[in-house]
Order: structure tokens, then C-alpha cells, then sequence
């Protein structure tokens, strides 16, 4: 079964390899991920995060679903010295980077919960898979028809942060200044929630961003700087 | 009337390996807390004594008495893995306090790893992939992406 459908502005394709799938669960995966746009978008006057921004309800008011993803936002802007930060001098809340991962990886458990075995979910270049191995191309930064490098993954994620696609939309929280240190960054983890914000985390430090997602414990980093040169961790699992 | 029984501070041998506990070590030790044997009978007149076993010496004033226990280190596996002074508290039979006196200086098992990076020169390439990794596109330009050209194979 394969189903592709925009959400939040990219696309999500999903591909469930098990014979027998409930037939209304992909209608559920892509139901729970227009709700997230719904509640989370900064994008959306009325959205949970809008009405947060605007002091309409109070930190302590939110949803469940919101207190985890504002928890994820500040967890890593602790971790990255303030490099990674949802909230920016004149400009609103935005907790995009985390609500990606962290709702994707939400609807690949929809799927786990369900029994699905094995299945691919890539949500704009974000993949979780389970039941693999999955060969899982690394977009070459340069080339968008070729490759950098492939990845051999049975269960867990997949995210890659550049600028290659929608230009300097990523920020070093410290300077202010669009983040140009690396080409692009990819991150491998047992969760999407850590694979993404890793990444982008890892991208808005720019070069000492490589080590840094490194040194977290499960991630396997495989990373391009902007002098062309591969950097990456022994254990990526490259195919 | 409230019993202070002696404190002994020990060298807890078996917490050692706890203490340090690294997966990779694969060694087991039992902790076995010597029972305060070498402390003195307690005292029911106020002001009971206070001491360590190692000084012997003991001051007014306090409720408790502090045995030390011997500080030498202790080998583990073919290397010195450093001394692990705890006071212990006992109140009756019960352990009300354990307060650390020294500890071991860090290991390597307990100090993060430096992650080791490879560096490669850049290559292209295309393969038999399944999906593609990357920043994340925008739905304009997914259509001529190759996850488009996979999505595409296998509807």
C-alpha cells in the first residue's frame, strides 16, 4: 500500500509493506497530521501556538501535546547553547522544527500500535521505517537527482537539515544570523523526534554542530560542510 | 529515649563497582556492608561519643560516632579503581544516612566518549534506494524529487 498527501506545506508519502493493513489507518496517519497544522501551526491565527504567542492562554494553560513540544524546544536550546531557540527576537513563536519530527514520529507509532510490521514514512525528507532493512538515500546537497551516500536502517529514523531546498529558514539562535556552516546534515535515531531536531539543532551550530550531534547518545551523524568535505560517525550505517 | 547506635563510615568495596558501573564491564559484586562491629557499645547518657575508627578520635556534642573504615583501593579487573569512603548512620537497625567521604576520580567509563569523525571526500551517486533523506522539501518541489520517481514506481 502507498499513499502520498500534502501536509503542512510537503509532502508525506507512506508505504506499508504488510499484506494486511486496517483500511482506515491511513486516513489516521494523515488525519492526525493535519490536526498538528490545525493546533501547532504559527502560520494559523486560531492554532494552540497562535493563541500561546499572543498571550490568549498561558504557559501553563496548553495542551498536553503542546507542553511536550514546548518541553522539546527548550530541552534543546539548552543543549545547543542557545543556537537552537523557537523563539527569536521580533519574530513570534515558532516551534516548527520540533512539532516536525515529533508529530511524525507520533504517526509512524499510530502504525506500530496497529500491528503494521513493516512500513516507510517520509515526510518531506524525514523517514521513519520499521521492519527494514530499508535502503534510505542521503539527497546529495549539491545534485537533487543523485546521491551522497545510502543508508541501511531496519527500524528507527531518518532527518536532514540544509538550506539546499528552502534556502537560509534556519537560524543560529546565538548570532541571529542564517546558519551556513554545513551543506546539509543528516541524523540517525531510534526516534524522528531525535533525528530532527537533532539535525536542525546540529545545522544552526553550523561546523561544531557535526560533533556536537555526535556526542548524543544513539545518534549517527553524517554531515557535508561547506567546504565540500564528509564528515561522519563510524556507526552510521552506511548500505 | 531515642537509641543513637555508632556511625561507621566504611570502605565500601562492592558500591565501587556500582559506583563506576559500565555496561562493558561485565563484572558482578555483591556489596557487603560490614556490620558496625568495631563500634563502641551505645551510649545512653547525653552526649554520646563521636569518633572514627581510623583517628580514634571522638568529640562531645553530636549523636553519632563515625568509624572509618580502611581506605585502600581496590583492584577491579586489573586496574585500581580508586576509594569509596561513605559514613553510614545507624539509628537502631535502620541505616538513616549515608554521606560520602571520598569518591573515586572519574574513568573512563564514566567520562562521555568523544565521538570519533571520519572524513570523506564528497561523492555522487545513484542507487536502488527505497527513500531519499533530505532538507525538507516544499510540496512545488516534490514533483520532479526523486521521492516523486519512487513514489511513483511502485503506485
Amino acid at each position: 500500500m502507498r499513499r502520498v498527501e500534502h501536509v503542512m506545506g510537503f509532502p508525506v508519502s507512506l508505504r506499508i509493506d504488510d499484506e494486511e493493513v486496517p483500511a482506515a489507518l491511513a486516513d489516521e496517519v494523515y488525519a492526525w497530521l493535519r490536526e498538528v497544522d490545525e493546533r501547532f501551526s504559527p502560520f494559523k491565527p486560531d492554532s494552540e501556538v497562535s493563541r500561546l504567542d499572543r498571550g490568549e492562554i498561558g504557559p501553563g494553560e496548553v495542551s498536553a501535546d503542546l507542553a511536550e513540544v514546548l518541553d522539546l524546544c527548550e530541552e534543546y536550546r539548552l543543549a545547543t547553547g542557545g543556537a537552537f531557540d523557537a523563539r527569536r527576537p521580533g519574530e513570534g513563536f515558532d516551534p516548527c522544527a520540533v512539532v516536525k519530527g515529533w508529530s511524525v514520529q507520533r504517526a509512524a507509532d499510530l502504525l506500530t500500535a496497529a500491528g503494521v510490521r513493516r512500513f516507510c514514512l517520509n515526510a518531506g525528507g524525514d523517514v521513519v521505517v520499521a521492519g527494514g532493512p530499508w535502503r534510505v538515500g542521503i539527497r546529495h546537497p549539491e545534485h537533487a537527482d543523485q546521491l551522497c551516500a545510502v543508508l541501511e536502517i531496519t527500524d528507527g529514523a531518518v532527518a536532514t537539515s540544509g538550506r539546499y531546498e528552502r534556502g537560509d529558514h534556519i537560524v543560529d539562535g546565538r548570532t541571529g544570523r542564517p546558519a551556513t556552516g554545513l551543506l546539509s546534515v543528516t541524523v540517525v535515531a531510534a526516534t524522528l523526534t531525535e533525528a530532527d531536531t537533532a539535525a536542525t539543532a546540529a545545522f544552526a551550530m553550523g561546523a561544531e554542530g557535526v560533533a556536537w550531534a555526535a556526542g548524543r547518545e544513539g545518534c549517527e551523524v553524517f554531515a557535508v560542510d561547506a567546504e565540500r568535505r564528509v564528515l561522519r560517525t563510524e556507526r552510521v550505517p552506511v548500505a | 529515649m531515642k537509641r543513637a547506635l555508632p556511625v561507621l563510615a566504611l570502605t565500601i568495596a562492592g558500591l565501587v563497582p556500582v559506583w563506576r558501573y559500565a555496561p562493558s564491564l561485565g563484572t558482578a559484586h555483591t556489596a557487603e556492608a560490614a556490620p558496625p562491629a568495631s563500634a563502641p557499645s551505645s551510649s545512653s547518657s547525653p552526649g554520646s561519643s563521636s569518633g572514627s575508627a581510623s583517628s580514634g578520635s571522638s568529640s562531645s556534642g553530636s549523636s553519632t560516632q563515625a568509624v572509618a573504615g580502611s581506605s585502600e583501593p581496590i583492584a577491579l579487573g586489573g586496574f585500581t579503581a580508586g576509594t569509596l569512603r561513605v559514613e553510614v548512620t545507624f539509628e537502631g537497625e535502620k541505616m538513616t544516612a549515608v554521606k560520602l567521604l571520598e569518591q573515586p576520580p572519574p574513568s573512563p567509563q564514566t567520562t562521555e566518549a568523544v565521538p570519533k569523525l571520519i572524513e570523506q571526500t564528497l561523492q555522487a551517486q545513484s542507487a536502488d534506494i527505497d527513500t531519499v533523506s533530505g532538507a525538507t522539501i516544499t510540496s512545488g518541489a516534490y514533483k520532479k524529487s526523486l521521492q516523486a520517481a519512487l513514489d511513483a514506481q511502485g503506485a
